[in-house]
């Protein structure tokens, strides 16, 4: 018989996994080559290499500016991270473990936010907060003066917004930990005497905190890169963090690529060692999980006269998460031009706005290219990861190398991806630069490790025997993965592709340095807008793009619910 | 028909407990037999049967079917599992929840390698299988909403759909209530014997292996330790821990009395000078410490009797009485008639016949 044939057969896996291997290290090394090359280098004006240096490093590490930027982006992540987990975690106890009424609310805020584009949310607050806005408008009124109570444009306003920009992930993670733990040892606690609170103080946090520790963590990272709040709240009023460091260092005009690489690189190795306790801590958070797997319902605290109070704050967050954003992009929506709210604004409301955004020529296109580019990456990433996570799982010939690959790019922050995919592909001679495709790549970059996530989940899921009594059945590697493994895994990969789609067009930082005129999307099209002041337009289309995307966040969560994976593949 | 030599798999050794897996096992099944692998967790009978069926490969040994080679590792031979031509039902089943029952049992045949069957013959194969199992009529229903025993019955048919030459089961029972399990005994005893398919066993289950088996293998750190019928393994353990895990044995350790040829009857003395005669398997020189094992129904009250202790304990089970003796330092277990009452703190004789006292250390 032919020996070679025999083989590839025998061995079908590891041609798949070499496939895949290559595939994932051309997309994911390049960059992070890039960027450590670029920090210590010199380059001439067409990007070729001239020298070494660590000037770059030394600029960073004497200049007062970037030193007062490295601390501005310690406060700003620790104090969002802070109120974001006071906000969602409260919420999530009293929505997952009390008998607090109006819990729907809860939900419902958080599946729409999980569609708003993160910078509609910061220029609704903007607005709210700011000089013109119905808080300081109230307190000019009631004082009489012309000082303001508040400068949203500062410290306090940045972690503000951030804060309540992540307590929806927050109540959502918490939320499954809560709805996870096991009651039993709570009502052990009531039994034995003690109150809700001693019981929540002395039994229900000790039992999360393993599991809020990592989720501070991953929230802290996560702001730690964060784009919008910075780039809208924080430059106007000169307060600067690392991430819009690297944006003024890319935009000036000559841009400083050496500059903005070291530090991004900063930035890398501060992720990447957060990265690296996130995942010690997560794997402790397993260990105190307590499920019992019998799919029972924990019987919920009586709040007693007590819930009202737990139902007036649920309201109050449903408020400031969900209906003041959107009632101010509505005004800003119906009016001509920005103003505060006010009775005689009412007699100049117009649909004005909505007309532009449904026959001027631009908005059409735009959200074609947004949704195709987003498209476009999901479904790459999908049928990569799908492949990748699943070799990866099952411990195939490869599989941890595969999953450090797919997984790389989450040290990368994302306005630190962009300058470094705009490093590669300045470099690459293919028509890529300036086209969507550059977006595109990007975004494969940025969210395969979520795709990797989805799938490897997943393929926990399947008992290993289903596949080896498909072996053992006769069928060969190909048509296992063909006939079981696939359709099996379809839920968790669909609930992956919808992820990324909604993240992916969520985005600001990752496409603000690579879009050009011809190539936009969503996010950085509102972001030039509100820079050019039209907030009108920039409101209606954002409300119209809000419904569209709040449509498939509810796909997302009914496919989440079918395919049992954790919503953020976590 | 199947021959399995020398086979040996270790796994590298994880914390501080002994490194895992099999060691230089082997057996001959002839065609038809139903053999059990029989021992407690981590001895390595699952590892056994995952290395016939492919599923792990072995470092060393060799495994055939007839005169065909499934492994051998001098001359490097590994028929990939999907090859071999074998079925398999799993422990947790497997059934594809993406299938109707049909599709689940009619897998194998589309798969197959070379001449696939026709659109008809899949059906009357399917079918066949189903009734074998005591399905008939279910094909259509989606393979979700099958009870646990309606899924092993579909997990069986679809093992020998494609009428494999070897049959593997791995603790297919242990996942079933005890009532359906008895059930399910039976009935695989019976199905196995009908279509005649050579059969191995896995099992930590001591009175499934009796019950089932025509040939036991009882495993112990990766090997096996006693191969026989299942009497054998129950009167004639071949040590303390055979001895101990297939039911309950009485130990008792005295020194033997004058030397015994193998396979007859000696006599062992006691610590406190009391004499029992007992079958000594392997023969014994005199003066050698030995453990003699003694099964608690072979022990009856009597007045003439061997040993005398006092009843320390009595439980009524129905069916029986059991009752805890103490005889010296040392607790014997006796089951007794139920009719008869004998209340702690009796004085008691006992007597049991030298031939169902073996010697097994």
């Amino acid at each position: 018989m032919n020996r070679a044939l025999a083989w590839a057969r025998q061995d079908m896996r590891r041609v798949i996994a070499a496939l895949v291997g290559l595939v994932l290290a051309v997309l994911m090394l390049p960059p992070l080559w890039i960027l450590l090359q670029d920090s210590i280098t010199t380059t001439d004006a067409i990007g070729d290499v001239t020298g070494f240096t660590l000037a770059h490093f030394g600029k960073l590490f004497t200049d007062k500016d970037a030193i007062r930027s490295i601390w501005n982006s310690l406060v700003f992540a620790a104090g969002s991270t802070a109120l974001s987990l006071i906000v969602g975690g409260v919420l999530a106890w009293l929505v997952e473990r009390t008998n607090a009424p109006f819990k729907i609310l809860a939900y419902l805020a958080t599946i729409i936010s999980l569609g708003t584009p993160y910078i509609l949310h910061v220029i609704a607050w903007l607005f709210l907060l700011g000089k013109i806005g119905p808080l300081n408008d109230a307190y000019r009124t009631l004082t009489g003066g012309t000082a303001n109570l508040f400068n949203v444009n500062s410290m306090a306003g940045m972690i503000l917004i951030e804060g309540f920009l992540w307590s929806p992930l927050v109540f959502l993670l918490l939320g499954s930990t809560f709805r996870a733990a096991n009651a039993d040892m709570e009502e052990a606690a009531r039994m034995s005497g003690a109150t809700v609170l001693q019981t929540l103080r002395r039994v229900s946090l000790p039992l999360a905190m393993p599991a809020i520790l990592a989720l501070a963590l991953f929230v802290f990272i996560r702001a730690i890169g964060g784009f919008e709040v910075p780039a809208l709240v924080g430059m106007p009023g000169r307060i600067y963090v690392l991430t819009t460091d690297v944006y003024e260092a890319t935009i000036v005009v000559p841009p400083d690529l050496g500059y903005a690489a070291a530090f991004s690189v900063v930035m890398v190795v501060i992720v990447a060692v957060l990265l690296y306790f996130y995942s010690r801590l997560s794997k402790n958070a397993e260990k105190y999980h307590s499920v019992t797997g019998k799919g029972f319902r924990p019987r919920p605290f009586d709040l007693g006269a007590g819930r009202w109070i737990a139902g007036a704050i649920i309201i109050a967050n449903f408020c400031i998460v969900l209906v003041l954003p959107m009632l101010t992009l509505l005004w800003m929506s119906l009016l001509p031009f920005l103003r505060g709210f006010s009775v005689a604004g009412l007699s100049m409301l117009t649909l004005k706005n909505f007309r532009t955004v449904f026959t001027a020529p631009g908005y059409v296109e735009l959200a074609t290219n947004s949704l195709m580019v987003a498209a476009a990456a999901a479904t790459f990433i999908m049928a990569i990861t799908a492949l990748a996570g699943w070799i990866a799982a099952r411990r195939g010939p490869g599989g941890w190398l595969l999953d450090q690959l797919a997984t790389l790019s989450l040290v990368f922050p994302g306005i630190c991806l962009g300058v470094a995919v705009m490093e590669v592909y300045l470099r690459v001679p293919l028509p890529i630069y300036g086209s969507l495709w550059i977006i595109a790549i990007a975004y494969v970059i940025r969210f395969m490790p979520y795709g990797m996530r989805y799938v490897y989940s997943g393929v926990l899921q399947l008992h290993h025997e289903l596949e080896e009594a498909a072996g053992v059945a006769g069928a060969g590697s190909l048509t296992t993965l063909r006939r079981i493994v696939a359709p099996l895994l379809s839920p968790a990969i669909i609930a992956g592709w919808l992820f990324i789609f909604l993240v992916a067009n969520k985005e600001l930082a990752i496409a603000v340095l690579l879009a050009s005129p011809g190539s936009q999307v969503i996010a950085v099209s509102i972001f030039d807008q509100w820079v050019n002041g039209q907030g009108g337009e920039l409101a209606a289309f954002g409300l119209i793009w809000t419904v569209l995307m709040t449509v498939i966040a509810c796909l997302f969560f009914a496919q989440g619910r079918r395919g049992g994976t954790d919503v953020f593949g976590n | 028909m199947l021959t399995v030599r020398d086979l040996t798999k270790i796994y590298a050794n994880r914390f501080d407990t002994q490194a895992g897996g099999v060691r230089e096992v082997s057996f001959d099944l002839p065609e038809g037999t139903f053999f059990t692998l029989l021992g407690p967790s981590g001895c390595g009978k699952t590892t056994t049967l995952r290395c016939v069926a492919g599923l792990e490969r072995p470092d060393a040994g060799t495994i055939a079917v007839g005169d065909r080679v499934l492994f051998d590792s001098t001359s490097k031979t590994a028929v990939p599992l999907n090859e071999r031509g074998i079925g398999m039902v799993f422990q947790s089943y497997a059934i594809w929840p993406h299938m109707t029952v049909f599709e689940n049992i009619a897998f194998p045949l589309r798969v197959a390698k070379g001449v696939k069957p026709g659109k008809e013959e899949v059906r009357s194969l399917v079918e066949q299988a189903l009734s074998t199992v005591g399905l008939a009529g279910y094909g259509d229903r989606p393979a979700t909403r099958l009870s646990g025993g309606q899924q092993q019955r579909v997990a069986l048919a679809r093992a020998i759909v494609h009428r494999p030459k070897l049959l593997l089961l791995d603790e297919p029972l242990s996942n079933l209530d005890a009532a359906l399990r008895e059930e399910m005994r039976i009935e695989l005893r019976r199905l196995q014997q009908q279509i005649g398919v050579t059969t191995i066993y896995v099992t930590h289950d001591q009175s499934e292996a009796l019950a089932m088996s025509d040939r036991i293998a009882v495993m112990e750190k990766g090997r096996i330790v006693q191969m026989g019928n299942p009497r054998e393994i129950y009167f004639r353990p071949a040590s303390v821990f055979v001895a101990s895990f297939i039911g309950a044995a009485n130990l008792l350790t005295g020194i033997c009395d004058g030397a015994v040829v193998p396979g007859a009857i000696g006599s062992v003395r006691l610590p406190d000078g009391a004499r029992i005669g007992c079958l000594f398997p392997a023969g014994g020189a005199d003066g050698q410490a030995t453990t003699v094992s003694v099964r608690p129904e072979s022990i009856v009250f009597a007045d003439q009797a061997v040993l005398s202790g006092i009843v320390t304990a009595a439980s009524f089970l129905g069916g029986s009485a059991r009752y805890d003796v103490q005889v010296g330092d040392s607790v014997l277990r006796v089951v007794g008639g139920a009719e008869e009452v004998v209340a702690p703190g009796t004085s008691v004789g006992l007597s049991f016949a030298a031939s169902s006292a073996v010697v097994v250390g």
